[in-house]
């Protein structure tokens, strides 16, 4: 399992970083402001019993949430719109290994499920319609679901 | 896995010097226009992917008599316009450019996480006896121009050869007119479409509603707002390929008739519901470029997922017949009846047509291929009116 914890000074650098980036799976929730200023979009928080959500609304039509553990964590990020968000800055250091685990599973034009022992992808829809999930098994808050990634 | 060695090579292009009226087209005398094109289940020109459905498009350089025929073509009513790879396409078709003469591209991004890049061209195309004229379309993995902006490859797969298509291109026969629309004609648009200047990177631009990638079949002069997909129903345990028609219009000719079929309005991106076991899927979807049928079903029936490499289809240790109800934005409501059987003994096979094919979703559920066996299904295009009301729907 990687130590995630030890990916904790990213943040900083997330908000020194020139070109605003994602905040990202796994990592503390504090890039969450550079994400809605790349995004340009609308931010909203909104809170459950077990954990909170950043909802950022882009200009250009798409809908990226991050789900936040109480310990800070990103631990699931969701996205809905015309287009994908970038999922190299999305998934972050987790990227390489949903590019590993997604050559291996079968084609064809469909919704897409990657599963790996420390991470979950899922992406599908239709033109105007795209929309996907990823998580962290791990990380998520106890008592919460993967239902509750939407 | 479903991958196997390819054993032949397809002769995929047939250049038709001065094809002119010789696509099979119109009627001598000067009645209704054929409205029926061919469409086959196959494994496709990369000769592995099951349930791929597949036509033959012909692209004319416009105005002219100077036309291609390319056989292989998904058609795709998932999504919207007409893609052909470059190494496929031997036409001098025109490319597009926006208001300071750069060069016009378009991206898109489809649900397994793989894109399509490339320049605009127009081209007339001619689908049975039915014509569209100077119509833009996407050529995709040209030669010699810029690679796939940051934000249009977004950590997805580049489909740019045959054997990542699985294709020698798609036909979008979707819901809409545009593959975008209003969101990209003006604001701040999304990363559709990009002007590339020489010397520059692609950049992000709008594109009027006529330059974007249309549904051709809304351009038609006639028989322009829908289209009936006809597959025959089929065994069980598959079939080794499956002939059918696509038929342009809905009401139009004696052979497009509305009948008995319901109408389900979808909203405005494109979605109905579907109630299965007792949950709500308020992001459902029909789909003849999906080859399964794809529900989320860990939280309802417990479909196991195959093992190893075909762990995208489900492997239930017999096969399960299940029914849903779906609810049209407009209210109307009825029962599917399906199938979904272990997908590595369908497989086995070596049939490229199943009607029980099934698959996990992300909290969607998407009737792929697999729901258009035995079930004529209209497609109704948006803002087309139709003798049972107006576009975007579907009716079955």
């Amino acid at each position: 399992m990687t130590p995630l914890r030890a990916l904790l000074p990213a943040a900083s650098l997330l908000l020194l970083s020139a070109t605003p980036t994602w905040a990202v799976l796994g990592q503390p929730a504090a890039s969450v402001a550079s994400d809605q200023q790349r995004l340009g979009g609308e931010r909203r928080s909104i809170a459950a019993d077990d954990f909170s959500v950043e909802e950022i609304h882009s200009a250009a039509g798409t809908v990226v949430r991050e789900y936040v553990a109480p310990g800070g964590q990103v631990f699931a990020v969701s996205w809905r719109g015309l287009t994908r968000p970038d999922l190299r800055s999305l998934l972050g250091e987790h990227f390489a290994e949903f590019e590993r685990a997604s050559r291996s599973s079968a084609r064809g034009r469909r919704p897409l499920v990657v599963r790996t022992d420390q991470l979950v992808v899922e992406t599908g829809g239709h033109v105007r319609d795209l929309r996907g999930r990823a998580y962290l098994p791990a990380l998520l808050p106890e008592g919460v679901s993967p239902a509750a990634v939407r | 896995m479903r991958s196997r060695p390819v054993l032949r090579l397809l002769s995929v292009v047939s250049l038709l010097a001065g094809c002119g009226s010789g696509t099979g087209g119109s009627d001598s005398g000067g009645g209704a226009v054929n409205n029926v094109l061919p469409i086959q289940v196959s494994f496709g020109p990369a000769d592995d992917l099951v349930n791929g459905l597949y036509t033959s498009v012909t692209i004319c350089v416009p105005g002219t008599e100077s036309c291609q025929t390319i056989d292989g073509v998904a058609v795709d009513t998932g999504s919207v316009g007409l893609r052909l790879l470059a190494s496929r396409v031997s036409l001098p078709l025109p490319r597009m450019t926006d208001a300071s003469g750069n060069a016009l591209a378009n991206c898109a991004s489809f649900a397994d996480n793989s894109y399509t890049w490339g320049p605009m061209a127009t081209a007339d195309i001619r689908l049975a006896g039915e014509q569209a004229g100077s119509v833009p379309v996407q050529i995709i993995g040209a030669p010699s121009f810029a690679g796939a902006p940051d934000d249009c490859s977004s950590g997805g797969t580049a489909e740019d050869t045959v054997s990542a298509l699985a294709a020698n291109g798609i036909l979008g026969l979707g819901v809409f007119r545009q593959d975008c629309g209003a969101a990209c004609s003006g604001g701040r648009v999304p990363p559709l479409y990009f002007s590339c200047p020489v010397g520059a990177p692609c950049a992000a631009t709008a594109v009027p509603l006529a330059k974007q990638l249309q549904n051709p079949v809304w351009l038609f002069p006639q028989d322009n707002n829908g289209v009936l997909v006809s597959l025959p129903a089929i065994p069980a345990t598959g079939a080794p390929t499956v002939a059918g028609s696509l038929i342009f219009g809905i009401g139009t000719q004696s052979n497009n008739s509305l009948g008995g079929a319901k109408v389900y309005t979808t909203d405005d991106v494109g979605n109905f519901s579907t109630v299965f076991e007792g949950q709500t899927y308020s992001s459902s979807y029909i789909d003849t470029g999906s080859n399964g049928l794809y529900f989320q079903d860990s939280d309802t029936i417990g479909l196991p997922a195959c093992p190893d490499g075909d762990s995208d289809f489900s492997c239930p240790p017999s096969t399960l017949s299940l029914t849903a109800t779906t609810i049209g934005h407009n209210g109307s409501s009825g029962g599917v009846a399906f199938s979904v059987a272990n997908a590595e003994s369908l497989f086995r096979s070596n049939n490229a047509a199943f009607n029980d094919l099934g698959g996990p979703d992300t909290g969607d559920f998407d009737w792929g291929l697999p729901f258009f066996f035995g079930r004529p299904t209209f497609i109704a295009i948006e803002g087309q009116s139709t003798t049972g009301g107006t576009g975007p729907y579907w009716a079955y």
